[in-house]
């Protein structure tokens, strides 16, 4: 008997060690609200916190779709349904006023007031089939500043700061001449759209 | 004797069961509030004013970027009106378009701007009916 009474004091003694005793005369409670018990939610609690703060605290990143809406325009205003743009080209010459007024021509604004900089960036060559490697034409607008991190998007940090789209297709002039125009759609505005 | 394999659980203890069962709900109860909780709090950060303001704003942004002259575009933000409503902002105010900058406000103290490079003259006023719209109205090129 008094073996058995050792036993259990022991127990109880080891029992108030390992819960903490949140509510001293509820022990019931006692023995749910342990430590442990404690720790997990903590941990679980913590845990999601975390990660919807990692999640909700980044801003969306719409460039990569902003700036294939940007190309798509580009692409609209130079050559439409397969024939280059008249005022572009004529008479199988380049038009460099087309060039020089390029937003003018295609309705762009790349200003804002939300912006110190442009935020944009777009170059446009024309290739002879023949010669893919030389552009016969060239139109560039936007800020320049942009176009140069294209090439050097190889780490992640770099990739941040801006989102370069490129695409190219065929088109023909009004003599029938063909085309291969290779556009360069650049996005910065990197403040809206990543976390740095 | 010695007593061999698992020892009996706290569950199979005769005198204990009622002590035991209500432990187990309080257990249950204290669980599911803690989900509960958490859902809620996951629901409210997700439709939280700064969240819509950002994905509205970009949204417009867009939709007048791919659009052209003389489109009328009707746009659902029940839940953006909703959430303006709840904060005690008008209708009206929700999305105003300056110069080529849209700006979305849900909150009191709170708006997301967002540019967008379509040199086009637009608007933003609510819909009559059905009252969950808004309209963005391309009138032409600047």
């Amino acid at each position: 008997m008094i073996k058995m009474k050792m036993l259990d004091n022991k127990k109880e003694k080891n029992q108030r060690f390992l819960h903490c005793n949140f509510f001293p005369k509820n022990r019931r409670g006692d023995k749910i609200l342990s430590i442990y018990w404690f720790a997990v939610l903590v941990i679980v609690a913590g845990g999601i916190f975390a990660m919807v703060y990692i999640f909700y605290g980044a801003p969306y990143d719409v460039r990569e779709t902003e700036a294939n809406l940007f190309i798509n325009k580009v692409a609209d205003c130079v050559s439409y349904a397969g024939r280059l743009n008249t005022n572009l080209i004529s008479g199988g010459k380049f038009n460099q006023t087309f060039s020089s007024n390029f937003l003018g021509e295609c309705h762009f604004i790349f200003g804002s007031s939300e912006w110190e900089e442009e935020q944009y960036y777009t170059e446009i060559n024309f290739y002879k089939p023949e010669d893919s490697n030389n552009p016969v034409f060239s139109i560039n607008a936007g800020n320049n500043k942009w176009g140069r991190y294209c090439p050097i998007q190889e780490k992640k940090e770099e990739e941040k700061l801006t989102k370069c789209v490129r695409k190219s297709f065929y088109s023909l002039d009004e003599l029938n001449n063909q085309y291969i125009i290779k556009i360069l759609a650049v996005v910065a505005k990197t403040k809206k759209n990543a976390k740095m | 004797m010695k007593k061999r394999g698992l020892k009996p659980t706290i569950f199979l203890m005769k005198n204990r069961r009622g002590v035991i069962l209500v432990e187990n709900i309080i257990f249950i109860i204290l669980n599911i509030l803690f989900i509960i909780i958490l859902s809620l709090f996951l629901f409210r950060q997700g439709n939280g004013a700064v969240i819509l303001e950002q994905s509205y704003a970009k949204n417009i942004a867009f939709l007048i970027d791919s659009a052209k002259p003389i489109m009328e575009i009707k746009l659902n933000m029940e839940d953006a009106l909703n959430l303006a409503e709840k904060n005690g902002i008008s209708r009206d105010d929700i999305v105003k378009i300056s110069g080529n900058l849209v700006i979305v406000k849900l909150g009191e103290k709170s708006s997301y701007q967002y540019s967008f490079f379509n040199n086009v003259d637009a608007t933003a006023y609510p819909d009559i009916y059905p009252e969950k719209n808004y309209i963005i109205k391309i009138s032409g090129y600047k």
